[in-house]
């Protein structure tokens, strides 16, 4: 990687060599009367033929960058609503958010691939990215770059063979599924399937610097193209990566590979890709701290994965051991299976807060005791849960097909693979047992807070009930203090949430799969909801994912932690981590990282699923709001993902501000 | 587990987890009220007096007023303002009355990680030697738990106050601040001698400590004083404190005044300049 492709990139200069963007083609294609499926081979062999090889530098070894800056869509807004109206439509519409199987493709070669399979849309497919990549080695080979012509030569017709043909032809299929119209695939168990190239040239002589070059050309690459991938806001893109864990049988993967992914993106220190690292109970700390080396940059990651927790989670949901055991990282957090699963994991989302809010304006009148309003409460649980799955289940789920995506997974994925399990996010459930917690010390316990007292509080967002609002928000148990009394109302709703599901099957044949995580919904959530009976204003979001209220005031990271480790939290393993806030200062110092490494290794000790850990201080982000043009690379985590701070939007930045009222 | 047959109580202000800057591996501080010290430069103003502090939030405060009606509860009488009122909880009192054996039980949850890095608790303050009785209960508790405490003082305290709780620590930090006596009296308001001759029971003790020099530029950050506090230190392990500049934060809460000016023109030094006036100094950052 050298110094002026680093610039390059990170000021963005390279976008220079976008063109203008596609015209819309949709109606053509309606016009004829096109298939989904030729339609999206269509668009790919014209993207594939409307891309223009570019050279960034001299010094570019790992090639391929978007001059196409928009996919136009293969269907009309007529021909979606239709869609819409008989199917169940996910998102986009297009296959998203899966583990493809990078290795066995880069192992055989497009050719190999091409041969084996019978479908002709497949083949049209890999005939236009083989197209596209030899026009890069004729491109590069006419410029002198002989080394780059070289690799191409190789990849992606025939296997690869060395660690930098091998990291080539990845890059052209992460390029070529993104250019094909699916999004947010991540890039899987990176020091897995790259190992064996990376011990082959290790053995024959590749030098440690050599390595980290091409892993940094690599990282670098997958920032060329970030802010064309877009999710809900810029940052949101899927590129997530993971290391370390075991394989089937028990053995460690974390190497000397990931040692140096985790040092590339230290070098980098940029948003992508986004690094998961997955830990167990005989990780040596030694590798905690050489994640923690690089939180202390402040990219937002590593994000942290149990294996002891989620492994024996997606067994008990069904996963053979060889496939929980193989488990990656979606674009977020949730836990998706390469190759095999074609989970959904994000497809709907549990309001904990406005099922303590239906419970509150429906049975708090008439319940006589706390039990029999905590059944009331378990009860809309279970009646949110079937009205996620109705939703869900009134059609058949349907996505366009992917025939270039296809070979990543051996079948036709947007059809499903072996695993087709939905997963259902639970925001806010802290908000939900302090509020519980409220309702059971105050109005069912010492009834210093009656029942009509706490619903026109609710109802009127506290307005003329100022103390009953202090005394609730600022005085009353949370969950992040370590406090049994709040914690064991958590345990309670995580419990029944993950009840709530279990038994229910799917359209695609699959389970449902409760989770910890928010997405968007922290904000979305929040804003359809009043005030809730923990001192909740109206309007004010949740934490994100697995987190305390943003008005909690905790001794710290330990008291968090000991909290929101107490739930099982194997039945919530379709992922939300925990997150820790520190402020920046902590990190100064190079001797406090292994009192940060021992942190992490506590939360894991405890039954800890998940863990995201940020570093940013409250100044700075109050400055880069006021003048973001003087923070153009200021990197904040949102909810599973890093993004430039400056790109959000402002009530995204307000709450990564507010977050910091807890930072410790 | 711990046991206190006797009910000493004392009073704390904070209780911070994973205080990095506070002694070795992973620990957590607690915070002791009140300090004989009147140190200038203090970040810690609410730690200051020995009765609870009324803290006010101001930067957040929308003058409401709110506070400001008269109420019926007994704990605001003292402070002429209403404590459970605030919507945005910005007012507050500093100073709480805890239990030895609670704080202990409270302070022993973290003991597995504490252990497993070579952390511990430190006791600290405003100064834990204003409350022996409560100080050496609390540490005794944590011992027979298992816990590495560390006392991190002033050192302002009678010879016999001192020796009796540092018997029931593990370690040390021992704060330095001005080397010479009539310095010592203007910016800190006492003397230093007893500290010293604390000091040289603390070395006699065999106890492992480390001296610790907050850098407040124009006043401990001269050269003068630090190649006195150099020689003081001798071949004893020393870690300097960088000023920094949110000090006076809290202040305004407190409705105090934070007298102290940074100079206009300060010497920039680097950490390793600064640690070459003393044998055996390192940085803080």
């Amino acid at each position: 990687m050298t110094e002026t492709l680093y610039t390059m990139i990170r000021n963005r200069a390279h976008r220079a060599v976008r063109r203008a963007p596609l015209a819309e083609i949709a109606h053509e294609y309606a016009h004829l009367g096109l298939s989904p499926i030729e339609r999206m081979t269509r668009r790919f062999e014209m993207l594939c033929r409307e891309e223009i090889p570019v050279i960034l530098d001299a010094g570019e070894k790992i090639l391929f960058v978007r001059t196409v800056p928009n996919l136009p869509d293969i269907f009309t807004e007529e021909e979606w609503a239709e869609r819409h109206r008989d199917h169940f439509i996910h998102e986009n519409g297009y296959v998203s958010n899966l583990s493809p199987d990078y290795a066995t493709v880069i192992a055989k070669g497009l050719d190999a691939v091409r041969a084996e399979t019978d479908c002709p849309e497949t083949r049209r497919a890999i005939d236009a990215l083989c197209n596209l990549s030899d026009r890069y080695r004729d491109y590069a080979r006419e410029n002198g770059r002989e080394d780059a012509a070289a690799v191409l030569d190789v990849v992606p017709h025939y296997p690869a063979r060395t660690f930098r043909e091998a990291l080539q032809f990845l890059r052209i299929l992460h390029f070529g599924i993104w250019l094909e119209g699916s999004y947010h695939n991540t890039l899987g168990r990176f020091d897995k399937y790259m190992y064996p190239y990376y011990a082959h040239d290790t053995e024959n002589g590749m030098t440690e610097d050599e390595a980290l070059d091409l892993v940094c050309d690599f990282f670098l690459a997958c920032n060329k193209d970030s802010d064309l991938y877009t999710g809900v806001q810029q940052g949101d893109n899927g590129q997530s990566l993971v290391l370390g864990g075991t394989d089937a049988d028990g053995r460690e993967v974390y190497s000397d590979l990931s040692r140096l992914c985790l040092r590339a993106s230290e070098k980098l220190n940029m948003i992508d890709p986004k690094i998961n690292l997955r830990v167990n109970r005989n990780t040596p700390l030694s590798v905690y701290e050489e994640g923690s080396r690089l939180t202390a940059v402040g990219l937002g990651f590593p994000q942290y994965s149990n294996d002891d927790v989620v492994i024996p989670g997606l067994e008990k949901l069904g996963y053979a051991h060889e496939d929980a055991a193989d488990y990656a990282v979606a674009a977020c957090w949730e836990y998706i299976i390469p190759r095999v699963g074609a989970d959904i994991a994000n497809i709907g989302a549990l309001n904990f807060p406005g099922v303590v809010d239906t419970a509150l304006h429906h049975s708090l009148k008439n319940a006589e005791t706390f039990d029999e309003f905590m059944a009331d409460v378990r009860r809309a649980i279970g009646e949110a849960c079937d009205a996620i799955i109705a939703s869900v289940d009134r059609a058949d789920v349907l996505f366009t097909p992917h025939p270039l995506l296809n070979i990543l997974f051996g079948c036709d994925i947007s059809k499903g693979a072996k695993y087709n399990n939905f997963g259902i996010h639970g925001t806010g459930v802290a908000i939900a047992a302090d509020s519980l917690a409220v309702l059971r010390d105050h109005v069912f316990g010492d009834k210093t807070i009656s029942k009509e007292a706490i619903l026109a509080a609710c109802d009127n967002d506290f307005m003329g009930q100022e103390e009953l609002l202090a005394f609730v928000r600022s005085e009353c148990p949370k969950m992040g203090q370590d406090n049994d009394s709040v914690d064991e109302i958590a345990c309670d709703l995580l419990h029944t949430f993950s009840l709530a599901l279990r038994g229910k099957t799917n359209c695609r044949g699959g389970i449902w799969r409760a989770g910890t995580g928010s997405a968007m919904f922290y904000l979305w959530h929040a804003d359809a909801l009043g005030a809730s009976p923990d001192g909740r204003r109206r309007g004010e979001p949740f934490g994100t994912n697995y987190s305390p209220a943003l008005h909690t005031r905790t001794d710290g990271p330990i008291s968090l932690i000991r909290s929101f480790t107490k739930p099982d939290l194997t039945e919530t393993v379709n992922g939300g981590p925990l997150t820790l806030e520190f402020h920046a200062s902590v990190f100064r110092d190079p001797d406090n990282i292994p009192k940060l490494a021992n942190l992490v290794r506590y939360f894991v000790s405890r039954g800890g699923h998940q863990l995201q850990l940020n570093t940013v201080s409250k100044e700075t982000l109050l400055d880069a709001q006021a003048h973001p043009e003087n923070y153009p690379h200021l990197i904040v985590r949102i909810w599973g993902w890093s993004a430039y701070f400056v790109e959000l939007d402002k009530p995204y930045q307000d709450h990564v501000i507010a977050r910091q009222e807890y930072s410790l | 587990m711990f046991n206190v047959t006797q009910s000493v109580t004392g009073t704390i202000f904070d209780v911070k987890e994973f205080t990095v800057h506070d002694g070795p591996g992973v620990r957590t501080t607690v915070f002791f009220k009140g300090c004989p010290l009147t140190c200038i430069w203090c970040h810690n103003p609410e730690g200051m007096d020995t009765a609870p502090t009324l803290m006010v939030r101001n930067t957040q405060c929308t003058g409401c007023g709110l506070c400001c009606r008269p109420c019926t509860h007994a704990d605001c009488r003292p402070f002429g303002r209403c404590l459970h009122i605030c919507p945005k909880g910005l007012v507050k009192v500093a100073g709480r009355a805890v239990g030895a054996g609670e704080l202990v039980t409270k302070l022993s949850a973290g003991a597995e990680l504490y252990g497993a890095g070579g952390g511990g608790v430190t006791l600290s303050g405003g100064e834990p030697l204003l409350q022996p009785e409560f100080a050496r209960a609390v540490a005794r508790g944590l011992h027979e738990n298992g816990i590495h405490t560390a006392l991190q003082t002033s050192g302002f305290a009678k010879a016999d106050t001192f020796a009796s709780v540092l018997d029931t620590v593990d370690y040390v930090l021992f704060d330095l601040k001005l080397a010479h006596e009539d310095d010592h009296r203007r910016y800190t308001g006492v003397s230093c001698v007893p500290i010293h001759k604390n000091l040289a029971h603390l070395r006699e003790s065999g106890k492992p400590f480390v001296l610790r020099i907050p850098l407040i530029p124009g006043i401990t950050d001269t050269d003068e004083n630090l190649t006195a506090l150099s020689a003081l230190a001798g071949d004893d392990p020393v870690e300097l404190m960088p000023y920094n500049p949110y000090a006076g934060a809290k202040y305004p809460t407190v409705g105090k005044v934070f007298r102290y000016e940074l100079p206009e023109e300060t010497e920039e030094r680097s950490p390793e300049t600064l640690a070459k006036l003393f044998r055996r100094a390192r940085v803080l950052r």
